[in-house]
């Protein structure tokens, strides 16, 4: 088994004095992708939030690659080696190519600019557009701008807050087929999701239900349980 | 006298580009209305003047001094006031009560420190006569403020779209949560751009015993007026919308000044008032607000 990157253990945090994350426990491997499946309103962001430092943990610990960065500030996290694809995901006011530059701004610029030329190869379509403005790319070329400018700085894991918002089926799958190619790279990966398609990609699931997690196992568990088939799959 | 105006106009309205660009890029960058702005600028005014009548220092080398001594003020100042803003539920609020309050501090210090009267720096410290530019004599004091202008936005350009800081800073202005979850060390760019600000608010006020007539502790909230006209003309939150807001307000200050002086003063209010009612995104709107 591969060792663990990311160990949340015990997190609770929420918004003022309304509590939203309950003991929350996750982990994720070196290497490995996980779905975080939730509802609407079940505290999927706000546990980002929290692992990436831009919402305070209450209480609980918090470790990346065996460092305790419970309190650590989120551009320190960035700089150890994690990344975030918010939903929003890229700077429309910005051009494609500054987008990217801001993802890999910890990197010398030489290394950045290699960087960028692999990116641009493997997303051929932001790579004709790159001095245009974000705000002038589709739905689904912004995902691919989102997930190139977080994978600019070589993160060993890369948090992604529902990269289908918004898209279209169609789009969906050309986002999945993106991250598939980044699988077995040992990069790791946490993706906050509905949308049961990106089971696909995973390793391992987890389910959260009212800021606890409800399940944690492979999709052949997941299929295998009759409350979460009916839950998320709609099956009987 | 047509032509007269239009090219006093254009010089106007780059030195109240400079007067309006700080402002502009604090708000951008920041969200927060720097209500002291004007105030900075006053305190930048009698720098300059008191350089000059203690060492008889040109009012050029005042700007550098100006550049440096408000840049390393604006760092403490910020993370003294702004990040505690920040963490408030309405930072935009609180941050106009605040800096209010920072402006009446300053102007009252001003006071005690300058006294109340009018201070001024001679126009011949910039030469002998006027300039004459495009067949009109103008005072060489202008076209200096209308260069030193010029140069501070064609800076502040630089700095925003052609530096790893500016394009962080723009990445700020445009959506300040994604810029944190980005990795951005949002406050160390924040403090960079608000010293900055005030930097520029200085230097315009190194420049103002040419440019407004003469100096005193209480000019401050006018030249806010007056900014604010500026900004809100051309784009609220983008800094080199300031560019175009400065050259209306200039030009319209110099047909104002021409044919209906009496009614000049009131040029920063209607202006206000005409463009948030009937354009209150300013005249480049959305094209640019997004940095």
């Amino acid at each position: 088994m591969a060792p663990e990157l990311l160990h949340a253990c015990g997190l609770e945090s929420g918004y003022g004095r309304v509590q939203v994350l309950w003991g929350t426990e996750l982990v994720v491997r070196e290497g490995e992708t996980v779905v975080l499946l939730g509802a609407n309103g079940a505290g999927k962001t706000t546990l980002l939030k929290v692992l990436m430092g831009l919402l305070e943990a209450w209480r609980g610990e918090l470790r990346f690659a065996g460092a305790d960065i419970a309190h650590t500030r989120t551009d320190r996290r960035v700089r150890s080696g994690i990344a975030y694809m918010s939903e929003i995901g890229c700077f429309p006011g910005l051009t494609i190519e500054e987008n990217i530059r801001i993802g890999g701004q910890f990197m010398t610029a030489a290394a950045l600019r290699a960087r960028i030329d692999e990116l641009y190869a493997i997303f051929p379509a932001i790579a004709q557009r790159r001095k245009a403005l974000a705000s002038s790319l589709s739905g689904g070329q912004r995902k691919m701008l989102g997930i190139a400018k977080a994978l600019a700085g070589n993160p060993r894991l890369l948090i992604m807050d529902e990269p289908s918002a918004g898209l279209s089926p169609l789009f969906v799958k050309e986002v999945i087929r993106a991250l598939e190619g980044f699988r077995g790279q040992g990069l790791s990966f946490l993706i906050a999701e509905q949308n049961v398609k990106f089971l696909e990609l995973a390793d391992r699931v987890y389910t959260l239900e009212g800021g606890r997690i409800g399940f944690e196992g492979s999709v052949a568990a997941m299929h295998e349980n009759d409350a979460l088939r009916r839950a998320y799959f709609g099956l009987k | 006298m047509l032509e007269y105006s239009l090219l006093a106009g254009l010089v106007f309205g780059l030195y109240f580009c400079l007067v309006g660009l700080g402002l502009n890029l604090v708000f951008g960058v920041m969200r927060i209305v720097n209500l002291a702005h004007g105030d900075f600028l006053m305190l930048g005014a009698f720098g300059a003047f008191w350089l000059f009548n203690l060492s008889g220092l040109n009012p050029v080398w005042s700007v550098f001094i100006m550049l440096a001594v408000f840049t390393a003020l604006g760092l403490p100042l910020y993370y003294l006031l702004v990040p505690r803003l920040q963490r408030a539920k309405d930072p935009e609020m609180l941050s106009i009560i605040l800096f209010f309050g920072l402006s009446q501090v300053i102007e009252a210090l001003a006071t005690i420190v300058f006294g109340p009267s009018e201070r001024s720096i001679p126009g011949r410290v910039f030469g002998s006569g006027p300039v004459s530019l495009l067949g009109q004599s103008l005072p060489a004091a202008w076209i200096a403020s209308a260069i030193a202008s010029g140069v501070a936005v064609l800076f502040i350009y630089l700095y925003l779209y052609r530096t790893r800081l500016g394009y962080l800073t723009r990445a700020v202005m445009v959506h300040r949560e994604e810029a944190l979850a980005t990795g951005i060390d949002v406050d160390r760019v924040s403090a960079i751009a608000f010293g900055i600000g005030i930097a520029l608010a200085a230097i315009a006020g190194v420049f103002a015993p040419f440019m407004l007539g003469s100096v005193t502790p209480a000019m401050g909230p006018d030249i806010n007026i007056q900014s604010f006209a500026v900004i809100v003309v051309g784009s609220l939150g983008n800094p080199l919308g300031t560019i175009l807001g400065g050259i209306v307000y200039g030009i319209s200050l110099a047909f104002m000044q021409s044919y209906f002086s009496s009614w000049a003063n009131l040029l920063p209010y209607v202006l206000l008032i005409f463009i948030l009612l009937v354009r209150p995104s300013g005249l480049l709107g959305r094209q640019v607000r997004s940095a």
